[in-house]
């Protein structure tokens, strides 16, 4: 947590000081564009997390020990990559449902490749905004060469992990 | 702030309250009734607390992650990523799709209309997939907002660093895909 504090310190402190050498835009206007953004996550964020502390309390630990822990390797992998894939929501939905998993014991290498799956193939959000944006062509390939990605930053992360050991 | 705002036309960005929202404030009260009866009163009280403590936590990193994405969109304006993008289908134009894609704040009603207005104007498709990954992979906004503050530092390092070559590698598959797509329909 404070690491997090000290990482964003440092960015924002660093993005003001390139800022001033700058002559456009004002500190202020760029405050007022940052409040824009925050108004809705402050109704959000409160709720998400309420929602996920319920929810970390409903997850069956044992099952998601067994089947997305450390020890559930790459078939840990594969499930992760499909719930991820259909994962309904916004971040608000999957951040929350993501620390509940993690506290019930999700594995690390698990959790980026759920995350990504998430992330990448997001089905709710081709449905939404891609296919009537971008048509079917488009999208197709995107997911056909996006299908492996998720599993492939699992694997990542493992070897990162062995690397460490 | 609720009179005077209240006015004003609604400012670009996501709606105060919309459907998932809403769903999910059911979805609290869903999973905190499920508590309070399965698991009794205790529980209910200490899941509730673990979460606005969390949140008091939270609360600054989350100001603070705000600013830092409302300065990088201030620094780097829509138009540069735009240049960017327009560039060759090269490695080199695949790693500036990669840096505007982490760089793109905001869900999916900022992302899809600009790729969109990109491939109207001819930005190679694999360029394109190349973006749309690492906004979605490498988004330096939502790391910062939802995920360093919710998952952690380390957490998010890691995804981060994993996550790196993922954009590169749909654009080569996307080019790969195109190629056998054209071979395959002649």
């Amino acid at each position: 947590m404070i690491s997090a504090y000290v990482t964003l310190g440092i960015l924002l402190l660093g993005l003001a000081l390139w800022r001033q050498r700058q002559p456009e835009p004002g500190h202020r206007r760029i405050a007022a564009g940052g409040w824009r953004q925050m108004r809705p996550l402050l109704v959000r964020i409160p709720i998400a997390l309420i929602a996920g502390s319920f929810l970390a309390m409903l997850v069956p630990r044992e099952l998601v020990a067994t089947s997305l822990g450390d020890g559930s390797g790459l078939q840990g992998i594969l499930l992760a990559t499909v719930l991820g894939a259909v994962m309904p929501g916004g971040p608000m939905i999957t951040f929350p449902i993501a620390l509940a998993l993690i506290s019930a014991g999700t594995g690390t290498a698990q959790m980026v490749t759920l995350i990504t799956a998430w992330s990448v193939l997001a089905l709710h959000r081709v449905i939404a905004f891609e296919l009537p944006a971008l048509g079917w062509r488009l999208t197709g390939i995107r997911l056909l060469a996006c299908l492996i990605l998720a599993p492939i930053a699992g694997l990542l992360t493992m070897l990162l992990a062995a690397a460490r050991a | 702030m609720a009179g005077k705002s209240g006015h004003r036309p609604a400012p670009s960005g996501p709606p105060l309250l919309d459907g998932s929202t809403v769903f999910f404030v059911l979805l609290a009260l869903g999973a905190g009734l499920a508590v309070f009866l399965l698991q009794g009163a205790d529980a209910f009280h200490t899941a509730l607390t673990d979460g606005l403590g969390l949140l008091l936590l939270i609360l600054p990193i989350v100001v603070t992650a705000v600013l830092v994405g409302a300065y990088v969109q201030a620094m780097v304006p829509r138009a540069v990523m735009e240049r960017w993008l327009g560039g060759s289908s090269g490695l080199r134009g695949l790693f500036l799709a990669t840096a505007a894609g982490s760089l793109t704040p905001g869900g999916p009603f900022a992302a899809f209309p600009l790729v969109l207005a990109l491939y109207r104007s001819g930005a190679a498709i694999p360029v394109c997939v190349t973006y749309l990954t690492s906004w979605s992979v490498l988004g330096i906004n939502r790391a910062l907002v939802w995920e360093l503050p919710l998952l952690g530092t380390e957490f998010t390092l890691t995804r981060l660093l994993v996550s790196l070559p993922l954009p590169l590698i749909a654009g080569l598959l996307t080019r790969l895909l195109m190629r056998h797509l054209a071979r395959s329909t002649r």
